[in-house]
C-alpha cells in the first residue's frame, strides 16, 4: 500500500493519492509508514524536477497533495512520534509578498525531514529574528522575487547579527532575481536556484 | 535626430530593426516605471495617481539620463485597468500598501474553472466582441466596487477611453522630443492571462485536468484579441503591440506544455496582427532556452521578443536571431547592484553580439528595477552610442 502512495504522488494524481491514504488510515496502516511512502514519493518528483522531466505545476501540485495527505494523516499521528532533522525559519522577506517558491520550498523542506517554521510574506527583520532565537533554528531561509528584497535580505541578515545568532543560524536566499551578486551583497551563506538546492543546503547545513 | 551621429529617426530605426534591416545604430528602449518615481523624489502612489507627476518624473529621467529612442508606455490611468495586463487581485501603493512600496498582485483565483466553458460558448456568439466581456468579468471578481454589470462596464470603459486620451497625449509629447512609441496596447496572451486569473495551484490542477479546455478557450479568444488590437491600434496611430507572455517560460510550464497550450493560440494571435499589418512586441519574462526552436513558428521579419534576464539572450541571437528582433537584456541584479563599467560591458557585449547585423534593441531585462542605481541606467542608455553605430559599407 505505501508503495502505491509513494508511486501516486510521484506520479502527481491528486485524486487517487488522497483515496489510497484514505484507504490505507482506514485499513489501520501505520501513520509513519505513510508519511514516509510521501516522502518517498516527493523525492521522486524532486528527481524528476531536476532531471527537467517536470516543471513547476508538478512541483507545486505534488507539494499540495502531499499537504493535503498530512492532513489526513496527523490526526492519526502520536504527539512525538515523529523525528525531526532540524528547525528552519523560512518567509517572503518584508516588502515582498511572492510566496509560490517560497510555499514549494517549505513543503519540500517538510517532506525532507525539516521542522518548518513558515513566516509567511512581508516578514519584518525583527520577525526572522525572534522566530530563529524561539526555534533555536539551524537555517533561516529567505524568499523574495523584487529587485527591492535585496536591501530587506540584507537587513534581515544585519539584525539576525545583531541579535547574536548569525554563528547560530546559516542563512540561504532564493527567489527570482538571486545570485552570487546578491549573495555577496546580503551577507547570506548560500542562495538556491530551485527548491532541490534549497534542500541540498539544509542538508548541507543541518543534516 | 537625437544625436549628431544619427542619419535616422527614432521611429525609422525602429521599424529598420523590426523588419530585421541594418538601422544606422541600436536603438535604446528603456522599460522605466517605478524607477522614475524612485529617481525623481516622488511617492509611487503619486506616479500612479497623478498623470501629471508621473510626467514629471519621466521628464527628469529622460533629460537626466537619457535621450532615449523609444518610449515604453506601462502607466495606467487608473489601478482598474492594470488587470487587463495582470488579472489578478492587487495591493496598490497608497491604497492598501505604503504610497512609496510598488504594486504586489496576490495569486489568488479570480476566474474558475467553469469560464474556460464560458468564454467558448461566448466566442460561438460573439467571436469578436469576447475580450471585453471576459475581461470585465475578472476585473468584477478582482475589484469589489465593479460590477459585471452596465454601470461596471460604463465605469471600465470610460475609464479605458480616458486612459487612451491621456496615452494619445503622452505619445505627441514624445514625439515631439524625437521618441517613437514602443505600442499603443498591451494586452497578456490568452493562456498566460489564465494562469494569472486562476492562480498558480488552480492552474496546475487545470493542466493536469482540463488541458483541452485550456486550449480551445485560449484559442477561441483569438478573434476577441484581434478585434480589440485592432481597434485600439486605429485609434493610437501606433500598429504595433505589446503581448505578454509571462507565464510560459520554463520556469513555468514544460516545453511541451508550451507547444501543444499556449504557443498555438499566441501563434494564431501573432499571425493575424502581422496580417493586419500590426507589428508584435512579446514580452517574454523568465527562461526561454528550452522553448527558442518553437519561437522560429513566429513569422519572419515582423515581430520582437524582449527577453527577461533568465534567458540565454546571446544563445537568443544564434537561434531565432534570423527570425526576431531581439530586445534586452541588461539583468536587474547588474542595474541595482553593479557599477557603471559593469554594465557598460555587458552592454557593449549585447551590441557586439546581438545587435550584429541589427534585429536588436537595447533594453533593461524586464523592467528597470526601482532601486536601479541612476549611473548605471545612464550607462546603459550612452552605450548606444558609444558603441552602436553600425558601419554601412560592411
Amino acid at each position: 500500500m505505501s508503495e502505491k502512495i509513494a508511486a501516486l504522488i510521484a506520479a502527481v494524481e491528486e485524486d487517487m493519492t488522497l483515496e489510497e491514504v484514505r484507504k490505507a488510515l482506514g485499513d489501520g496502516a501505520d501513520p509513519l509508514s505513510l508519511v514516509e511512502a510521501l516522502r518517498e514519493g516527493m523525492a521522486v518528483v524532486g528527481d524528476k524536477y531536476e532531471a527537467r522531466e517536470y516543471f513547476l505545476p508538478d512541483l507545486i501540485l505534488s507539494a499540495e497533495i502531499f499537504k493535503e495527505s498530512i492532513a489526513l494523516i496527523e490526526p492519526h499521528l502520536q504527539s512525538g512520534n515523529t523525528t525531526t532533522k532540524g528547525a528552519v525559519v523560512i518567509g517572503t522577506v518584508h516588502g515582498d509578498i511572492h510566496d509560490i517558491g517560497k510555499n514549494i520550498v517549505a513543503t519540500m523542506l517538510k517532506c525532507n525531514g525539516y521542522d518548518v517554521h513558515d513566516l509567511g510574506v512581508d516578514v519584518p527583520p525583527q520577525v526572522f529574528v525572534e522566530k530563529a532565537s524561539s526555534t533555536q533554528a539551524g537555517l533561516v531561509a529567505m524568499s523574495g522575487l523584487l529587485t527591492l528584497a535585496f536591501d530587506a535580505m540584507k537587513d534581515t541578515v544585519d539584525a539576525l547579527a545583531e541579535a547574536g545568532l548569525r554563528d547560530k543560524a546559516k542563512v540561504i536566499i532564493g527567489g527570482g532575481p538571486v545570485n552570487e551578486k546578491v549573495l555577496e551583497y546580503c551577507g547570506a551563506d548560500a542562495f538556491g536556484k530551485d527548491p532541490a538546492e534549497a534542500v541540498r543546503l539544509a542538508n548541507r547545513y543541518l543534516a | 535626430m537625437l544625436h549628431p551621429g544619427d542619419t535616422m529617426t527614432s521611429e525609422e530605426r525602429l521599424q529598420a530593426v523590426i523588419n530585421l534591416q541594418v538601422p544606422d545604430r541600436v536603438p535604446s528602449c528603456p522599460f522605466i516605471y517605478y524607477f522614475s518615481a524612485f529617481y525623481a523624489g516622488i511617492s509611487v502612489h503619486e506616479l500612479w495617481s497623478q498623470p501629471g507627476k508621473y510626467r514629471l518624473a519621466m521628464d527628469r529621467c529622460y533629460r537626466d539620463l537619457g535621450p532615449w529612442d523609444v518610449y515604453y508606455p506601462v502607466n495606467p490611468l487608473r489601478p482598474e485597468l492594470y488587470t487587463f495586463i495582470m488579472p489578478m487581485k492587487a495591493k496598490w501603493p497608497g491604497i492598501d500598501l505604503p504610497p512609496d512600496s510598488i504594486c504586489q498582485l496576490l495569486e489568488e483565483e479570480i476566474m474558475k474553472a467553469e469560464d474556460y466553458r464560458w468564454i467558448s460558448e461566448l466566442a460561438q456568439r460573439i467571436p469578436k466582441l469576447t475580450y471585453i466581456p471576459f475581461f470585465m468579468r475578472m476585473i468584477s471578481r478582482a475589484w469589489d466596487d465593479i460590477g459585471e454589470d452596465p454601470r461596471g462596464y460604463a465605469f471600465i470603459l470610460s475609464r479605458l477611453v480616458a486612459h487612451l486620451a491621456n496615452w494619445r497625449y503622452e505619445f505627441e509629447l514624445m514625439k515631439k522630443r524625437g521618441v517613437t512609441t514602443l505600442y499603443g496596447f498591451l494586452p497578456e496572451a490568452a493562456f498566460d492571462t489564465f494562469s494569472l486569473a486562476r492562480g498558480f495551484l488552480e492552474f496546475a490542477r487545470d493542466l493536469k485536468k482540463r488541458p483541452e479546455e485550456i486550449a480551445a478557450a485560449a484559442d477561441d479568444l483569438t478573434e476577441g484579441y484581434l478585434f480589440i488590437c485592432r481597434l485600439v491600434c486605429f485609434l493610437m496611430g501606433i500598429k504595433r503591440i505589446e503581448i505578454f507572455v509571462h507565464r510560459s517560460s520554463t520556469d513555468f510550464i514544460s516545453p511541451e506544455t508550451f507547444r501543444k497550450l499556449s504557443l498555438p493560440s499566441l501563434k494564431a494571435l501573432v499571425e493575424k496582427l502581422v496580417a493586419a499589418g500590426i507589428a508584435p512586441i512579446l514580452h517574454c519574462d523568465g527562461n526561454w532556452d528550452m522553448n527558442l526552436e518553437a519561437l522560429r513558428e513566429l513569422p519572419a521579419g515582423h515581430c520582437v521578443i524582449q527577453f527577461d534576464g533568465p534567458t540565454d539572450i546571446f544563445l537568443a541571437k544564434q537561434v531565432i536571431g534570423d527570425r526576431v528582433c531581439i530586445m534586452g537584456d541588461v539583468p536587474s541584479d547588474i542595474l541595482a547592484l553593479g557599477s557603471p563599467m559593469e554594465v557598460d560591458e555587458y552592454c557593449h557585449r549585447l551590441i557586439e553580439e546581438v545587435g550584429r547585423g541589427g534585429g536588436y534593441i537595447m533594453g533593461a531585462g524586464c523592467e528597470i528595477p526601482p532601486n536601479a542605481r541612476a549611473e548605471n541606467v545612464k550607462a546603459m542608455l550612452d552605450s548606444v552610442t558609444k558603441y552602436g553605430y553600425y558601419d554601412r559599407e560592411g
